[in-house]
């Protein structure tokens, strides 16, 4: 070859390379529909046969009310979780948090600050009120402990290291009852402000007075922080009972099998937790002393304005680091002390729906746990071993990266997500979605719902809180170039039969069920779509068998007229 | 009379002092005989197109200049100027420049002083070996992870007929990249014994060494307290130069403080078949200002109670990864007869094809990159090992390591139209087994080349 060849073979190659380099630009883009596909996702049925037993406790298309509703009343207080009950919901929804003396409260935020007025009540200091409460306390009988002052300063002294500000588990529940949780509702939204979020009394000048009476805490008469038992007489028909000032009816008194001790014998001896569950063991827990009994005979009273509707809860392990290492023991034993503990009492043969009314609160599926945190995974498969419905929440924020977050959402990280979940008794995956006002990270797009579907997991994305949101995820889902994709049709696409509210159709649907904050939304779509009061609905997780929620209530009241009917006035 | 030529043969050869990157003469120069000085310029030219079929994560089949190079030489005496500079995937980049002494002696013995940028002598056989001669489109994957590149130094060379040692002092190869800190130190060296050398084949053998100080880094600031936290990455590609991403096979591992290399070689050579591999091996230790961090980290309301504590959580571990290769070719043709596969001697490294030939080469590769350890539960959604063997939300950190392990066989066709200009072809197959690659087993490439050296 001489040289001249040489160059044209060259100026070739040359051209040759120009124009293969513009193909592989086209080839960066990696393709999740396609990945989806192929990736191998573990099957619940076939890997955790028990598992997807459970699973069927969970009705299809489940309408969950987030925090009750964070829209139309204050979350997680007796006002919105009422309203949620009445409304139709099928779940209560709710997060789980801990008080300096074991109490399990239903509150979302980590600290106090947000949706109560605690910085105006206790500052950032420890209460000023903590010594005097310690003076007041009695005995079950009502005569006074009369802890000594030396006993008290030691405890109090101890206290100042080990206290961190708005914290709930710095906090005995009796003092959090002096919060007013609703005030910052009405401040915050106008337009859904209601004269009855707020309390009208003065809390703690009313317990100073109490004090110098050598009495106890006065509570607030307004929306409490929640304990999870309020939240579980609510989802029977219950609401607060209260006196005549609108302060609700919870004495608290020093456990008896204390007496003869010593105030630093008893916070020193109520920092073991002796709680067993099932054999499992739980060690010292320093900061929790659970010496402090409320009584909640009297707490609470049937609601004149019960629906009937009977949902269940929904209820959510928050920050491992903030809460007790035995919290999901404490709330297996709190939920058997209330009866809704399915490990311990089965509710078989019961529907999700009768006569019109929600009756999930009655079934095996009465509760469902939810969590982001891993230890909280572990613990809950330790404690409750996958016989309550489990739900792991998905959060992704790359690239910044939270210690829970899913930081590859890719459908290999989601199938290794919905493995291990599997492999720890979890029985649903809750993906955030996209969009105002919240505008989460998207974590629901057809690629995924279509692993979550093959998986033979529930999908319940949150949270919902427009109409655009709802329709997007429940048939009208648009890809970028303005069609229903098809790809996942297969597994996705449900045909719906008509019923005596909807014509019925045909749509991909990407979920199960719903966080929402609007309740009245999702109800009306998921009817008027053929979702709810269904006889025929076809069961994703079942070929070939249908789901009934005919017996759903086919009417959704209107928000602002339930909130009047509950005494919420405008 | 036989060791008399083999005497010259060196000697001529120690005495040119060819550059690494190229083991060819440039076919222009320019010589002043009355007063010793030579210069030399030339060029070389590879592009490379691949097609790629993986098992999940896709790569990019195209092409791409893999490399375009100049190069330019200045000799006066036993002085020796060499430059050369890289325009592939049109960036610049310098490549090697250093100024050589060398003086053999009347036995036969060259002494050679070197100073400038250029391939340490640990850097590995592999990375020695100008890739125009180097008889594969790929250096092996275990060479490009594991040896070294370029790096700023001076050192001194012996070498005769049947011995070398090649040593010396260089920094980090990170040559102006380094944010903070400084360029590290590296003494290096590799001997080499060569037990047969005649005109028409050899075989040495070899061990090489490096021990590196880290020096540079990033400045990492919390809460007011800097520290400089090094990082050394382990990394390479899947024997290819079109598509160059390391995300397959590599681990950045920070707290780096030392690493100790270490290696072995062996390459035998005849007209028609050559057969070399090489053992590599890395140690990384670490090293950090653990109470500084310790302190830093106190900003949360559940901080660590001590230092202990902390460092208990957050353990360093050093690290080894090794790898290896066997390559082997044979010469299937050559025009007349005067194709012959020869030898460097001055880089103790297998020569390019000489004239118009067909060879077939073939290479088995192992690269492991993997340390984990038992009882760690690896997340792929995360990417995170956690030692506790289950997912936790803070948990003690893992020292495993899941860079990842490839074995890869290549079979490779070349066709040299003569010693400027050959055409290549290479099928390459590899298995990865990587934590956060669970679905990519089974990688195939097929890739050609067309270089030209001048």
């Amino acid at each position: 070859m001489n040289n001249k060849n040489i160059c044209r073979v060259g100026f070739m190659s040359l051209i040759a390379a120009a124009a293969l380099t513009s193909c592989s630009e086209e080839q960066q883009f990696v393709d999740y529909n396609n990945q989806a596909k192929k990736v191998d996702v573990q099957v619940l049925d076939q890997a955790h046969p028990e598992l997807a037993t459970v699973r069927d406790y969970v009705p299809l298309y489940a309408v969950i009310a987030h925090r009750g509703s964070t829209y139309w009343a204050p979350e997680e207080t007796e006002a919105s979780w009422r309203w949620a009950r009445d409304m139709g919901a099928d779940y209560l929804e709710s997060d789980l948090q801990c008080t300096k003396d074991g109490v399990v409260l239903s509150l979302h935020d980590d600290n106090l600050k947000r949706t109560t007025n605690i910085q105006s009540t206790f500052s950032d200091q420890i209460p000023a009120t903590r010594k005097d409460f310690y003076r007041t306390l009695t005995w079950s009988d009502g005569t006074p402990c009369n802890f000594s002052e030396a006993d008290i300063e030691a405890a109090y002294q101890a206290e100042l290291t080990d206290y961190y500000s708005y914290y709930p588990r710095n906090y005995y529940y009796a003092e959090l009852l002096m919060l007013d949780a609703g005030k910052w509702f009405n401040e915050d939204n106008i337009e859904q402000a209601r004269p009855e979020y707020e309390a009208t009394n003065n809390a703690l000048q009313e317990t100073l007075a109490s004090f110098q009476q050598g009495k106890g805490i006065v509570y607030s008469n307004g929306l409490y922080i929640s304990a999870l038992a309020d939240q579980i007489a609510y989802a029977q028909g219950k609401m607060l009972n209260r006196d005549a000032q609108g302060r609700r009816i919870l004495p608290y008194y020093v456990k008896d099998e204390y007496r003869g001790k010593s105030f630093s014998e008893i916070y020193a001896a109520s920092a073991k937790v002796t709680h067993d569950v099932e054999g499992a063991q739980y060690g010292h827990q320093g900061r929790y002393h659970d010496f402090i009994e409320y009584d909640f005979s009297k707490a609470y009273k049937a609601d004149p304005q019960d629906s009937g509707n009977r949902p269940g809860i929904y209820i959510e392990f928050k920050e491992s680091w903030a809460q007790p290492k035995n919290m999901e023991a404490r709330v297996y034993n709190e939920l058997d002390k209330w009866g809704w503990n399915v490990c311990t009492k089965k509710c078989d043969g019961q529907p999700f729906y009768a006569n019109g009314k929600v009756n999930v609160g009655n079934t095996n599926g009465k509760v469902i746990l939810q969590t982001f945190s891993f230890d909280s995974v572990e613990r809950v498969w330790n404690v409750f071993k996958g016989r309550v419905p489990m739900c792991y929440l998905l959060w992704t924020d790359y690239p910044s990266d939270y210690a829970t977050d899913l930081t590859y959402d890719t459908p290999t990280g989601v199938a290794d997500f919905i493995k291990y979940m599997q492999d720890k008794g979890c029985h649903i995956i809750g993906p955030a979605i996209s969009g105002a006002p919240n505008n989460y990270p998207e974590m629901n797009c057809p690629w995924q719902a279509y692993m979550v579907r093959k998986s033979g997991m529930i999908n319940h994305p949150y949270s919902f809180d427009s109409q655009a949101q709802i329709t997007k995820y429940m048939g009208l889902w648009v890809n970028i170039w303005g069609e229903n994709p098809t790809e996942f049709d297969d597994l996705m696409r449900i045909t719906i039969p008509a019923t005596n509210y909807s014509e019925g159709g045909c749509w991909d649907i990407y979920m199960d069920g719903c966080f929402t904050n609007r309740t009245e939304m999702n109800l009306t779509y998921m009817i008027d779509h053929g979702m709810r009061c269904n006889s025929k609905l076809p069961n994703p997780f079942h070929a070939g068998q249908t789901f009934d929620n005919s017996q759903a209530p086919h009417e959704v009241p209107d928000a602002n007229a339930l909130l009047e009917k509950l005494g919420y006035k405008k | 009379m036989k060791k008399h030529i083999i005497l010259s043969i060196f000697a001529a050869a120690a005495l040119c002092a060819s550059a690494q990157d190229f083991d060819t003469k440039p076919c222009c120069g320019l010589e002043n005989k009355a007063e010793m000085v030579k210069f030399t310029i030339g060029g070389r030219f590879m592009a490379d197109a691949a097609w790629y079929h993986n098992d999940f994560t896709p790569m990019q089949s195209g092409a791409t200049i893999a490399d375009a190079r100049i190069r330019t030489s200045a000799s006066y005496k036993d002085y020796y100027f060499y430059a050369d500079f890289g325009f592939g995937g049109g960036k610049f980049a310098q490549k090697n420049i250093f100024l050589q002494w060398a003086h053999q002696n009347e036995v036969g013995n060259t002494h050679a002083v070197k100073v400038g940028y250029y391939n340490d002598p640990a850097g590995s056989m592999a990375k020695i070996t100008s890739l125009g001669s180097y008889h594969f489109i790929s250096r092996a994957g275990s060479a490009n992870s594991l040896g070294d590149g370029r790096a700023l130094g001076v050192s001194y060379k012996f070498n005769n007929a049947n011995w070398q040692a090649y040593q010396g002092i260089f920094s980090e190869n990170q040559y102006n990249k380094i944010e903070a800190g400084f360029n590290g130190i590296t003494v290096a060296g590799r001997w080499l014994y060569r037990p047969i050398v005649d005109e028409n084949q050899t075989l040495h053998v070899g061990l090489h060494a490096a021990l590196t100080h880290l020096g540079g880094g990033v400045e990492k600031t919390t809460k007011g307290s800097t520290v400089l936290q090094k990082n050394y990455t382990i990394a390479q590609t899947m024997e290819t130069y079109v598509d160059e991403d390391t995300q397959f096979l590599g681990c950045t591992l920070p707290w780096a403080n030392n690493v100790i290399k270490l290696g072995a070689e062996a390459l035998y050579h005849n007209d028609k078949f050559f057969a070399r591999g090489e053992y590599l091996h890395k140690t990384i230790t670490k090293s950090r200002d653990t109470y500084k961090i310790f302190i830093a980290a106190q900003d949360n309301i559940d901080g660590w109670g001590d230092v202990v504590s902390w460092e208990t959580a957050n353990p360093l571990a050093t690290n080894n990864f090794d790898g290896g290769y066997v390559e082997a070719g044979y010469l299937l043709w050559s025009k007349d007869g005067k194709a012959a596969y020869k030898y460097d001697s001055d880089n103790g490294t297998l020569k390019g094809l000489n004239a118009q030939a067909l060879e077939v080469v073939g290479r088995v590769n192992v690269t492991n990159l993997n340390q984990i350890n038992e009882g760690d539960y690896y997340s792929a959604g995360r990417d995170q090992y956690y030692p506790g063997g289950y997912m936790q939300d803070w948990p003690y950190s893992s020292t495993s390591v899941g860079g990842g392990r490839v074995v890869s066989a290549t079979v490779g066709l070349n066709y040299s139209l003569n010693r400027f200009a050959q055409i290549m072809l290479d099928y390459t197959y590899s298995n990865l087994d990587r934590d956060k690659y669970p679905y990519d087993k089974n990688f195939h490439s097929v890739q050609g080349r067309v270089q030209f050296i001048f």
